[in-house]
């Protein structure tokens, strides 16, 4: 049903937002520390106390002061007005965003002047609080009929859409099992190079394969980790950055395309891949950025579930359509390899922000920050989504 | 509680889903089809997707579909569904894509575009679910 990219998907977004706005401070919570916390049973906070740390690890690293910022954009778990209450903030600009759409609408609000500096938060209590994404209380049924429709068949999990993606891959692009556990593999070899990291212990391919399925053809490593924390970014005006800090970090491009039809029967992700519209996103923000695949030192790829990452890779024209196996085989994702991805471990194997952490990921890495993981010479990084078929492509540069 | 007691996961029942969970529990799967363009539709829903025809009739499936994709589950995650279990994706004839289990037999490597047909099975609860067996 989607395969047919309407003119409108080759359109591009105003030359104006390229390198309009630049982060300027990034932080986040002590995601080891709560981790063992949790499993102690404790609750070290609430998502708004993760969402505060945060904030204030990203003011000290952009060296302001909280009266500087003049928008506040609130994570999905949240509530706006109550954020804004905490971080006592009375901002022009205001809104409540997953991570891609808050650095986008951050970009928006910037480039048409209705905020200078920008706060980002996010925090996340998900584990101490036992938040589902699956079973018959799955969070989010909400917004996504197709996370509690299949209840009934005994379908609600995440991980189960996911399974029913990659089988479908598997089959259409001939993808194999191995080939999957490249992704669990590479990721723990960048986690064990990443003090932040909560799982760093390096696995093998003989590791992954013989790992026990959870919803079969997903094995345990290919599932991303439930814990607590918070991420926070303040993105400022392009000039005023350069005021504020030597290292500004520019978003140079930004494109989106999203998949509805057929979504609540999941036609979107097991037929087409989310191919058409990661392909119409990420030619918009090749086009804003005048930069392309090959430029990108590192790609940070939304990882709820390994699979995201062959999608993504050939979505995003790091290979041909078709070609993901081979890539991951041959060229590899992993340290020192040809193209690295996922540079932190990544929901895997790091922290499951919800896409928050992968971007401070891409600031540090362009920044040259990350110690044993930093990628030599990084000037540029990619950062891609397609969760439930809205798919962002967001590009970071010096 | 073991599968016997257990109560089947509750359906979605917005107002345009009961008339389809109605005949399927009369063993005669209806669904929506477009008055003005003929597409099928499903889940059902107040409009047609396909031409934003708000003329819809509901009308019995030929039960003929083919499997997209298919799941087991190693965990369970419900009362009603003990592990190991399948859930499978099946393009019905008529276009729409259910998700739905596979009767009969586990789903394995070569279940991938194999034709099924549809059956009512109840479950311990009474309740009457549309499920699939392979058909070739």
């Amino acid at each position: 049903m989607n395969h047919v990219q309407p003119d409108y998907a080759r359109k591009h977004p105003s030359p104006r937002n390229k390198r309009a706005a630049a982060v300027v401070g990034v932080g986040h919570t002590d995601w080891v520390g709560d981790w063992a916390r949790c499993r102690a049973g404790e609750q070290p906070t609430d998502s708004y106390g993760y969402g505060i740390r945060a904030f204030n690890n990203a003011l000290k690293d952009a060296g302001i002061s909280r009266d500087e910022v003049d928008g506040l954009i609130a994570g999905p778990t949240t509530a706006y007005e109550r954020l804004g209450e905490l971080t006592g903030i009375n901002p022009r600009w205001g809104g409540q965003a997953d991570a891609v759409l808050a650095v986008a609408q951050a970009v928006m609000a910037i480039e048409a002047g209705y905020a200078e500096v920008i706060a980002l938060v996010y925090g996340n209590d998900q584990r101490s609080v036992g938040t589902q994404y699956g079973g018959p209380e799955a969070m989010g049924g909400g917004a996504f009929l197709s996370y509690v429709y299949h209840s009934p068949w005994g379908l609600t999990s995440q991980g189960a859409l996911y399974a029913l993606t990659l089988q479908s891959y598997k089959h259409a692009r001939g993808f194999t099992e191995a080939e999957m556990g490249e992704v669990a593999v590479a990721q723990r070899g960048w986690s064990s190079m990443n003090p932040n990291a909560i799982m760093r212990k390096r696995i093998s391919i003989e590791d992954y394969m013989a790992s026990p399925f959870v919803c079969e053809p997903l094995h345990l490593f290919d599932y991303c980790l439930i814990n607590d924390g918070g991420v926070a970014l303040i993105i400022a005006e392009a000039e005023r950055a350069k005021r504020m800090t030597e290292r500004p970090v520019f978003i140079e491009g930004v494109g989106r395309f999203d998949l509805n039809r057929g979504a609540t029967s999941l036609e979107p992700r097991i037929d087409d891949f989310y191919l058409p519209a990661q392909q119409a996103a990420a030619a918009q923000s090749y086009a804003l950025s005048g930069l392309g695949p090959k430029d990108m030192d590192v790609l940070q790829v939304y990882d709820s579930f390994s699979v995201h990452v062959p999608l993504a890779l050939e979505g995003y024209g790091y290979c041909g359509v078709g070609e993901a196996g081979k890539f991951l085989r041959e060229q590899g994702i992993g340290p020192g390899q040809k193209q690295p991805v996922n540079t932190s471990g990544g929901h895997l194997s790091e922290t499951y922000m919800q896409g928050w952490a992968h971007q401070i990921e891409c600031v540090r890495q362009v920044r040259g920050e990350c110690g044993e993981r930093q990628v030599a010479e990084a000037r540029h990084a990619h950062y891609t989504s397609d969760v439930a078929g809205k798919c962002f492509s967001i590009i970071y540069g010096r | 509680m073991n599968a016997i007691e257990a109560k089947t996961p509750k359906p979605v029942m917005g107002l345009y889903d009961r008339p389809m969970w109605e005949s399927i529990s009369a063993r005669a799967m209806r669904l929506q089809r477009c008055r003005a363009c003929s597409a099928w539709q499903y889940p059902p829903g107040p409009s047609c997707p396909q031409c934003l025809s708000c003329e819809l009739e509901w009308t019995e499936v030929s039960g003929r579909g083919k499997i997209l994709s298919w799941v087991v589950f190693h965990r369970q995650y419900l009362p009603a569904y003990p592990a190991p279990y399948n859930s499978i994706a099946v393009r019905l004839a008529e276009g729409p894509t259910m998700i739905t289990n596979l009767e009969g037999a586990m789903p394995g490597a070569d279940s991938i575009g194999r034709d099924v047909r549809l059956v009512y099975v109840t479950m311990p609860d009474g309740m009457v679910l549309p499920r699939f067996e392979l058909a070739d």
